[in-house]
């Protein structure tokens, strides 16, 4: 008996010692990041911030190859397109778990096509349990025009789920690997209906990713833990902390004392010395956005194309992007951006050439002095630090050329619906795209969109362009697509519908103990693959 | 004193009247509204647009809107964030015992260093030390509190790493869940060694930085209060009587100088609180400063009405307290004398 008990305690020390050993060796990652999210359903958010909170838990049918905008399986291991590509046939991956003892649940069966029913449901049906639930504001589905292109969405048996579609849409597969289009625990769901608890659905995460949901203090700390039962691998990290740091000089210091591991933009004016420091690195990437300046080709004289091109030589690009981007930002001549796939390197730009300018104004038939409106926004966007500072530049190169600008401005809502409504003769706007296809950028000068209250603030309305637009839309292979998308790029250069200014550049910083890391041209940060030295 | 106490709160009645139309205005002549300030470039079409004003409660003319939360308020409903879903009521109370705990250590930290400082500084005034502590306290006052907060991150977290930078606690060596909300008794509660070091550690440059300029103001007040009272007779009564200095200045002095120095500590409550706003800005704490900052820039208009509809309660019941307490101290007060 007392042998036992020696052994008993023998053995529980131990194990202790071993637990400790464990606590001691295990991997905490630390992101600073900028923000509290609004909640962890992807579906029910537009930020950046939710979507970084919500995605270590979870996975979608398809997702993007960590680093590219490049589609690949998640938790479906393949999909077959019909001919007419409207029907899409997701297999799913088969003994994916869902976490365990979250919130008080635990799973009982695995991810099946219940739960793929259960996520697009409750966003495309308005009777769905969950629809109303926390708000039930779904704006990327219907910004994505789902509700438009779903037909139907069938379960054809557990592990075979069947989208049909209204018209064929290449674009879909990469509308399903974005962050709205995240797959949810259907049993989790009823589980907390019969709680009398569903808003804690978006509360409190469950799902199958690489992380497991641990805590969520607003304002302060999210806290993951790697699930090892991830169908992938268990993570290299065993817990992930986000360490939520509003203020971007703390982020930095605190990168540099090493109480983070990575941190979400560092200021430009820092970044000088991020680069001295070799405990840090520095990480770059052209932004997947665009910021133009707009010319209404519905009002005279920029009906005219020699017109717009005469614009185009006007402005001096690379000063706006010395003096306003502050090294944060490269020149852009064509409307997507060079990290996605189709750009067409080959297209030149309209030389700086203000003399070339005023004579081809005079052969258009335009009489200097003109006076124009040159709208800017009166907000900071991502692809434009400083609209304003941008339009005194281009007033002051236009008026070289016998142009006199007034510039105009009004509160963001209202800026947006005028400049939609076609209310401007020229306006700055930009676009970040949503999910890396062109067509997410391309659209934008679509005949589609030039309507009233459409995307298409140039409302320049294109046959020859517009023909390849749709075309790319109804194709599915890639090789055809981009040669459509390239030729219209030069159709569009061509014609000059607006000035291209900038896609600015994403800086990040992490320490140097990091590996594993990419930085991603959608702005997502992903933890999954990265560890520690 | 209840007569006193009656006439103080019927008082502050007109105060929260106008709080609540304050409140409610001033957030709406900012430009923009929520779903707006939600929408970025991809627009929203006019029948999702007026769905989710209908939704909000935005479509309603402005004064139906006022009257409803009037309504909603009295029957202590704060509404519900258009940002998180969550109750206004839940979310404040989630994050004010961060703010309480931050605001608390800095009055003590300016009432602690505050009050002996201008003490002394009265008993030797003209010298040295005197000069020295008013052009101190000057600056102190005058401090920019983001500059001067990123100013001691620079110093004594990145040059001598003596204190961490921002948050409340070492999120790598750390974890336990929050129990009371304050961090100092959380971490005592958790059991886990060297957890209440590392939390007050975090404390100390935020409260430093809020602390600051009450501090200064406190000292200032302090002074001159002192220097009034050690003219007085009975203080000369006391020294003429021979008892020792520190009795004199201690005892005597001190304790009747104190008695503005409690209103101006009284008062400080509400700087304190906007002070939290920036302080809690720059060093990550998760509190209702930040939250409203949060609030303001979403176009979170319950958030931001229920969050600074309970924080100025908070200062006017403060405010009562020290009246209450100013009455205890001085009968003349209380009396209308």
């Amino acid at each position: 008996m007392h042998t036992q008990r020696i052994l008993t305690l023998a053995g529980a020390g131990l194990a202790a010692l071993l637990l400790s050993a464990t606590t001691l060796n295990a991997k905490t990652f630390v992101y600073c990041s900028e923000g509290s999210p609004e909640n962890f359903t992807p579906a029910l958010n537009t930020t950046g911030t939710s979507f970084d909170a919500a995605r270590p838990v979870y996975s979608q049918l398809v997702q993007f190859v960590r680093g590219t905008t490049e589609v690949t399986a998640d938790l479906a291991d393949k999909w077959d397109v019909s001919e007419d590509g409207k029907v899409i046939t997701f297999h799913l991956r088969k003994g994916v778990k869902w976490h365990s003892g979250v919130n008080g649940f635990t799973p009982t069966r695995d991810f099946n096509a219940d739960d793929v029913l259960f996520s697009f449901n409750r966003q495309w049906k308005p009777d769905h349990p969950y629809a109303k639930i926390s708000g039930g504001k779904y704006d990327y589905f219907s910004d994505m025009d789902m509700p438009k292109l779903l037909a139907s969405i069938e379960k054809k048996d557990d592990y075979t789920v069947v989208f049909t579609l209204t018209q064929p849409d290449a674009p879909i597969l990469s509308n399903l690997a974005m962050d709205f289009a995240t797959i949810q625990s259907a049993e989790y769901a009823d589980f907390l209906m019969k709680k009398g608890a569903p808003e804690q659905f978006d509360q409190i995460p469950v799902g199958t990713g690489p992380f497991q949901f641990v805590t969520y203090q607003k304002d302060a700390v999210i806290r993951f833990k790697a699930n090892p039962t991830y169908y992938a691998g268990k993570p290299a990290i065993d817990d992930l902390v986000y360490a939520i740091t509003p203020d971007p000089t703390s982020r930095l210091a605190k990168l540099k004392t090493g109480e983070c591991s990575y941190i979400f933009g560092p200021r430009p004016q820092d970044l000088e010395e991020i680069k001295k420091d070799k405990n840090l690195t520095l990480l770059s990437q052209p932004g997947l956005n665009i910021a133009y300046w707009a010319f209404n080709t519905k009002k005279p004289p920029f009906d005219k194309k020699e017109v717009r091109q005469a614009f185009n030589m006007a402005i001096d690009k690379e000063a706006i992007i010395k003096e306003v981007y502050n090294g944060a930002g490269q020149p852009a001549k064509n409307l997507i951006p060079p990290t996605i796939w189709s750009y067409n390197d080959k297209v030149k730009d309209y030389p700086h050439d203000p003399e070339k300018a005023k004579a081809m104004l005079k052969a258009a038939g335009v009489t200097t002095p003109l006076d124009i409106d040159l709208w800017y926004m009166p907000v900071q966007r991502p692809y434009n630090p400083n609209a304003k500072r941008i339009a005194e530049i281009m007033q002051s190169d236009l008026n070289k050329i016998g142009v006199n600008a007034k510039l105009v401005t009004y509160e963001w809502g209202e800026y947006r619906k005028r400049a939609q409504n076609g209310e401007h003769m020229t306006a700055q706007l930009g676009w970040t795209g949503d999910n890396g296809d062109p067509d997410n950028f391309f659209f934008l000068r679509s005949c589609a969109a030039a309507r009233d209250g459409g995307q298409n603030i140039t409302r320049w309305c294109n046959k020859e362009f517009d023909d390849r637009f749709v075309k790319a839309q109804q194709t599915t292979d890639v090789k055809t697509r981009t040669k459509l998308y390239e030729e219209m790029q030069v159709i569009e250069k061509e014609d000059a519908p607006d000035f291209p200014i900038a896609h600015s550049i994403v800086f990040e910083a992490e320490r140097a103990n990091v590996v594993g890391f990419k930085i991603d041209p959608l702005g997502r940060h992903i933890f999954y693959g990265v560890d520690l030295k | 004193m209840i007569r006193f106490l009656i006439r103080r709160i019927a008082l502050t009645l007109p105060t929260f009247v106008a709080l609540m139309f304050v409140t409610f205005v001033a957030i709406r002549l900012v430009p923009g509204d929520p779903v707006e300030v939600r929408v970025g470039e991809h627009g929203i079409s006019p029948e999702r647009l007026a769905e989710f004003r209908h939704q909000l409660g935005l479509d309603q003319p402005v004064w139906k809107q006022f009257v409803d939360y009037v309504w909603r308020l009295f029957h202590g409903d704060f509404g519900t964030s258009v940002v998180t879903n969550q109750k206004v009521l839940t979310e404040f109370f989630t994050l004010f015992p961060a703010t309480l705990e931050l605001a608390f250590c800095a009055l003590v930290f300016a009432i602690g260093i505050g009050i002996p400082a201008g003490a002394i500084a009265a008993v030797k005034r003209g010298s040295t030390y005197d000069h020295m502590l008013m052009g101190m306290s000057l600056t102190g006052y005058s401090m920019p509190i983001f500059w001067w907060g990123l100013l001691l991150v620079m110093f004594f977290s990145e040059r001598l790493g003596w204190t961490p930078v921002s948050g409340r606690i070492d999120l790598i060596q750390y974890y336990f869940e929050p129990v009371t909300g304050f961090m100092l008794i959380d971490a005592l509660l958790s059991d886990q060694a060297g957890a209440f070091w590392s939390a007050l550690s975090h404390l100390a440059l935020p409260a430093i930085v809020l602390g600051t300029i009450p501090l200064a103001i406190i000292a200032r007040m302090t002074r001159s209060s002192m220097l009034e009272v050690l003219n007085e007779d009975y203080v000369r009564t006391a020294r003429a009587k021979g008892l020792p200095p520190w009795r004199v200045i201690g005892l005597h002095a001190l304790r009747n100088a104190l008695i503005p120095v409690i209103t101006i500590i009284g008062l400080q409550v509400g700087g304190l609180m906007g002070g939290a706003v920036l302080t809690e800005y720059i060093f990550a704490w998760p509190g209702v400063g930040h939250w409203l900052i949060d609030a303001i820039s979403r176009r979170d208009y319950p958030a931001l009405q229920g969050g600074i509809m309970l924080i100025s309660s908070i200062v006017i019941i403060v405010n009562l307290f020290v009246d209450v307490l100013y009455g205890t101290v001085n009968p003349r007060i209380r009396h209308g004398r």
